[in-house]
């Protein structure tokens, strides 16, 4: 065998190897944002969870606000239809569910602002736990939100910057979307006292 | 040498009959002298009033980690919020709880925290700290800040089961917030570590064992337990088993041991020998190690070589560590 031979065979057997391994690097990378949506996922969940039982209480006191009430249950539906696939997670799609999501997070700010009216409601011990976990919650969103975007910018920047691009390009490993604060749509409910 | 004359002498308004206590030098020169120091002392002890008021904003990086230390301190009271017998009690609190269940906790009072989010200050110093053990995240942060005028607590994952947001949130309106509304910094904040350690003793066994004391006992009892090998192994070879009457190699047969003592995890047993060449009987007294014994504090088997042991940590006095527990925003916080 030639010299020249053995030389590009361990050229290619080099580049081989890495390739591997950067495409294995991406592959958990791509996981961790997977991973990271679903945790974001999850707690949007958990606060759809509690939005019967905090209405139900609410209208143990305030049973005329119903319109108000009602509010939040249509968006409630409305948002938990959405689920998304993070394997084709689109800004078009992600805005989207933000907004259905920002929608909850409206109607529960108009809620608790109406229970500010009923002293006897608000010395409730269990709506004073219900918003102690809905507050939890929102805090729990918040953190899961900023962490997705802390993974998927690091996966962004790691499939557009060379050599990884290369990688990133030839497997189709596509750019992320990342959450955008909205125009305080996504804040949590604040209460005024 | 300037001679200055005291007199003692009333103020001329002081009535009559009553105890004079102002001592004047001189009325005419030194009255308006120390009439200005004593504005000014006015002053000063305004300013003085005024500069405790005047809250430090800490960052998370500036809060200082007693544990870290001393790891039996967990509260960090950089401004002397609380007094030093409620930082010792709840310490103590703590450092119970932390035996028992591994559950690691921060408590920091301060007067004031930049951003003034609360939560997400608790929530930070939690995360950037590490506090609660790795693979259990069970790490809990309690934040008291005068000026946010706040309580926080914020839960690692791990503890969110045992300790949801509505316990946090009820332990603080039944037995925090109102001693805080008055001000009462010491008992609103012992009243809620009794409460939280009444919520969280029990809940889970202290299985982690990832302190550092653990580490270098592990490391002293491995080099010990392979020393002492190395050492049997060269016994036996210098000495061989030795008949000591007919002087042949090789010749003892072990035939039977009786144990006659466990102290401390030393088994002494007085174990027979019988020479296969000349039929001559030796007893020996033989110490080994108790595998069923366990130390006191420490979850492994020990072994106490020439009296001296190593229990978990040493001193008192030695540094803690945070496991590098992680936090996802679980907690409740009120304000008072």
């Amino acid at each position: 065998m030639k010299k020249s031979t053995i030389i590009l065979i361990a050229v290619i057997a080099i580049a081989a190897i890495w390739g591997i391994s950067a495409y294995n690097g991406l592959v958990k990378m791509d996981e961790s944002v997977n991973t990271a949506w679903s945790n974001v996922e999850n707690q949007y969940q958990r606060r759809a969870d509690l939005i019967p039982n905090l209405v139900n209480t609410v209208k143990g006191y305030a049973a005329h606000e119903k319109e108000t009430l009602e509010a939040v249950l249509a968006a409630r539906s409305k948002a938990t239809q959405m689920t998304i696939d993070p394997e084709n997670l689109t800004p078009e799609k992600l805005q989207e569910y933000q907004k259905a999501q920002g929608e909850i997070g409206a109607a529960l700010g108009r809620l608790l602002a109406i229970t500010e009216a009923y002293p006897d409601l608000k010395a409730n011990q269990n709506f004073m736990e219900l918003q102690a976990q809905l507050e939890g919650t929102e805090n729990r969103i918040s953190v899961e939100r900023r962490n997705f975007n802390e993974v998927a910018r690091t996966y962004n920047t790691s499939i557009r910057t060379f050599p990884k691009a290369i990688i990133a390009g030839m497997c189709g490993f596509e750019k992320r979307p990342y959450f955008e604060a909205e125009e305080g749509a996504n804040k949590a409910p604040e209460v005024k006292f | 040498m300037k001679k200055l004359t005291y007199i003692i002498s009333c103020h001329p308004k002081q009535r009559e009959g009553s105890v004079c206590t102002n001592i004047h030098a001189n009325r005419f020169f030194v009255t308006p002298f120390l009439r200005m120091t004593r504005g000014m002392l006015f002053l000063l002890i305004l300013i003085l009033g005024c500069l405790p008021l005047q809250a430090k904003e800490y960052t998370v990086k500036e809060i200082p980690m007693v544990h870290l230390q001393d790891r039996t301190r967990y509260v960090s009271n950089p401004d002397g919020i609380l007094s030093p017998s409620a930082v010792a009690e709840m310490d103590k609190i703590l450092y119970e709880l932390e035996q028992k269940t591994g559950i690691q906790t921060l408590v920091v009072a301060v007067t004031g925290i930049e951003g003034g989010d609360c939560f997400d200050f608790a929530y930070r110093l939690g995360k950037e700290m590490g506090v609660g053990q790795k693979e259990r995240d069970n790490g809990l942060v309690i934040l008291l800040s005068t000026d946010e005028r706040c309580i926080q607590f914020a839960t690692g994952y791990g503890l969110e089961g045992v300790l949801p947001d509505a316990i946090c949130k009820r332990i603080q309106n039944r037995y925090m917030v109102e001693h805080l509304g008055k001000d009462d910094w010491d008992a609103g904040m012992i009243a809620g570590i009794r409460a939280v350690n009444g919520y969280l003793d029990g809940s889970m066994e202290n299985i982690g064992g990832e302190e550092e004391g653990d580490d270098t006992a592990l490391i002293i009892f491995l080099v010990l337990f392979l020393g002492g090998i190395v050492g049997i192994i060269a016994l036996v070879v210098i000495f061989g088993n030795r008949c000591p009457k007919c002087k042949k190699r090789h010749a003892l047969h072990r035939i039977s041991s009786q144990v006659i003592s466990r102290k401390f995890g030393v088994i002494t047993s007085e174990v027979t020998y019988i020479c296969k060449y000349c039929g001559h009987r030796v007893t020996m007294k033989e110490q080994s190690s108790d595998p069923n014994f366990r130390g006191p504090r420490n979850g492994g088997p020990t072994i106490f070589m020439g009296g001296g042991g190593f229990g978990r940590g040493g001193g008192g006095f030695s540094g803690g560590s945070f496991g590098g527990g992680s936090f996802g925003g679980g907690g409740a916080g009120s304000r008072f």
